[in-house]
């Protein structure tokens, strides 16, 4: 079945273009726009992908890293008391008011705090050995560069954070933000920045593996315990993206854009193997007559389709990290991300979409009439 | 060659009707016609453009049911059979060569013969072809065998379409207006093979034609005319087979 399948759509690939562009079509939006979704929403676990961390441990039920609440730093020693455990540390994160200087104002604003040593385990990737050094002042605090105006300082200015007065000591570059923009300072001028962290709280634990590859043992081992809750670094950065994703109800504007494309290429699909069976509807006729099944000749055409689909895909997949690179390439920054799951699922999707465009057309097969073929 | 199984009909309509339209345009093909067929034989039933004999051919075989009447085809009583009954035994039974040739353009002689025997029997690839280039050996195709429909002339087209209605060894071979498409030189051809299809194969065959010419080539002419059969012609040996069974 599947090598006539594949023979005919060979010989009139003329007549299934259409289709086999319709598939391709679908699959690369939809991989297009959930890898720049994920990409956009890869701004929100910066501080997980930038930092050097192999296991976070927050409270119980934390959905995304800007969502931590305090916990005990007496935790810490749990984790410190495992054999694969490296080094562990404090890590303070939370949404702040930021107050412009004369009172411009005030932005909601994300207040990391971290240890500043070279082997720091919090401290984003982005900060130079010189800028962790002037963070060593307590009240000193350092943002990026293409937030200055959306937070009413320069250099060397002063703003209050929850009232508590700080100084921009220095600038990054590369560091964007969604939700509030970043600022970065020491553990302790964290916890002056941030009422709900209390004396002898930390909003995560941060750990490091002797050898990576047993974080996910580490992970199990903390959960065990029912007041924290712990992932590994990659776990994590997915839960606080999908988080954002579904939050922000982006998804929903994502599923709507991606129906429309399955829509499309189900109908252009649908419609092309339609006239494509009709076409050859004598010589179906004919099969009827001789008492082939019916079943048979379905076979055929959902065997098409399928022919259709992976063929379709393998066009997209291509067409996909091209259109990807060439966005990046125009913005320069790179925003869309394209995880391997990600492909594969847009693949499965356009492929089901596909196999029920063949099963709509096998509506034609019901004017098969072998007895038309002697009027 | 005939044999002693002309004595009984191995198809058989019996009192067959069939009427299309419904209230005035309501028209009838088919008047009470009764009609005999055997194996071993070719019977070319002949009559003007819609004497009714297509709808004839349609009704013996299962694919057009009467409105009354009884087919008894191999002792089936075929119109009494389930839609799958009769599906299966036209699987088992029938081959069917049509005016056109109705040939799926993308496939080779070779893979059109392959098809029915791979979809129709579940035979395996190698024996499909076995298969096929034995039947396309026979039809004088075997050079052709890799060529597409778009690639073979109108009789060689035919041929194929022969092949495919054979290939399964059928016992009862229904043609209808096989040649018309033909110049006379490969409508000969054609009629040779349906001949030897009966004759060698012991198959029944039965044409539907207007070509005169194909009189001389077959044991049995059946003329109809508005919807009856009016006159039989049975060609000596057969007659004399006939008599002596009776």
């Amino acid at each position: 079945m599947t090598s006539y399948s594949l023979i005919t759509l060979w010989y009139e690939r003329q007549r299934y273009v259409p289709g086999v562009l319709a598939v391709g079509f679908s699959a690369l939006l939809i991989a297009l726009q959930c890898g720049l979704l994920l990409g956009l929403f890869s701004i929100t676990s910066i501080p997980i992908d930038h930092t050097q961390a192999d296991v976070w441990m927050g409270a119980p039920a934390v959905s995304s890293v800007d969502l931590g609440r305090p916990i005990p730093e007496g935790t810490l020693a749990r984790m410190g008391a495992l054999p694969e455990i490296e080094r562990c540390e404090f890590y303070l994160q939370g949404f702040a008011f930021w107050n412009k200087p004369n009172n411009g104002g005030s932005e909601l604003c994300m207040v990391i705090g971290s240890n500043l040593s070279p082997d720091s385990l919090g401290k984003i990737d982005k900060l130079t050995p010189e800028q962790c050094g002037l963070l060593a002042e307590e009240g000193t605090v350092i943002i990026d560069k293409s937030d200055e105006k959306k937070l009413g300082v320069e250099l060397e200015k002063k703003a209050e954070i929850s009232g508590y007065p700080v100084r921009v000591v220095s600038t990054t570059r590369g560091l964007p933000s969604l939700a509030g923009p970043y600022v970065l300072c020491s553990i302790a001028t964290a916890r002056k920045c941030l009422p709900v962290q209390k004396d002898q709280t930390t909003t995560y634990v941060l750990g490091r593996c002797r050898n990576p590859q047993d974080a996910p043992k580490v992970v199990k081992q903390l959960n065990q315990y029912k007041d924290v809750l712990a992932f590994t670094k990659e776990e994590f950065s997915l839960r606080t993206r999908l988080h954002w994703l579904l939050r922000t109800k982006a998804g929903i504007a994502l599923g709507y854009a991606a129906a429309l494309g399955l829509l499309v290429g189900a109908v252009v699909t649908s419609q092309t193997l339609y006239a494509a069976t009709v076409a050859s509807l004598r010589e179906y006729a004919v099969l009827r007559a001789l008492g082939i099944p019916r079943w048979r000749i379905a076979g055929m055409v959902v065997s098409e389709s399928f022919w259709i689909g992976i063929i379709g895909i393998a066009l997209a997949l291509p067409a996909t990290y091209g259109l990807a690179w060439a966005v990046e390439s125009c913005i320069r920054v790179a925003i869309v991300s394209l995880p391997w799951w990600l492909l594969s699922s847009a693949a499965a999707v356009t492929l089901v979409m596909a196999l029920v465009s063949g099963l709509f057309a096998l509506r034609s097969l019901r004017q098969i009439e072998p007895a038309m073929l002697l009027r | 060659m005939i044999s002693d199984s002309l004595v009984m009909p191995i198809l058989q309509g019996i009192h067959l009707s069939r009427s299309f339209g419904q209230g005035e345009t309501k028209t009838t093909v088919l008047y009470d016609v009764s009609i005999e067929l055997f194996a071993g034989q070719i019977t070319l039933l002949m009559g003007p453009s819609g004497s009714g004999k297509s709808t004839l051919l349609a009704v013996l075989s299962g694919l057009l049911r009467p409105d009354s009447g009884t087919v008894m085809a191999l002792g089936h009583d075929l119109w009494a059979l389930s839609d799958l009954e009769r599906e299966r035994f036209r699987l088992r039974h029938c081959g069917f060569i049509f005016q056109g040739y109705n040939l799926f353009n993308a496939l080779t002689a070779r893979q059109q013969l392959e098809m029915v025997v791979r979809w129709g029997e579940g035979a395996s690839a190698r024996e499909a072809r076995r298969r096929a280039e034995e039947m396309l050996d026979l039809l004088g195709l075997a050079k052709k065998a890799h060529l597409r429909p778009s690639e073979l002339s109108g009789g060689e087209k035919q041929r194929v379409a022969i092949g495919r209605a054979l290939i399964k060894e059928p016992n009862l071979c229904f043609a209808d207006e096989p040649t018309s498409a033909l110049d006379w030189k490969a409508g000969q051809q054609v009629i040779e093979l349906l001949r030897s299809a009966a004759h060698d194969r012991g198959a029944m065959v039965l044409v539907v034609a207007h070509d005169a010419r194909i009189i001389e080539h077959v044991d049995r002419v059946i003329h109809m005319e508005d919807g009856r059969l009016w006159q039989q012609e049975e060609s000596e040996p057969v007659l004399h087979t006939i008599k002596q069974a009776r």
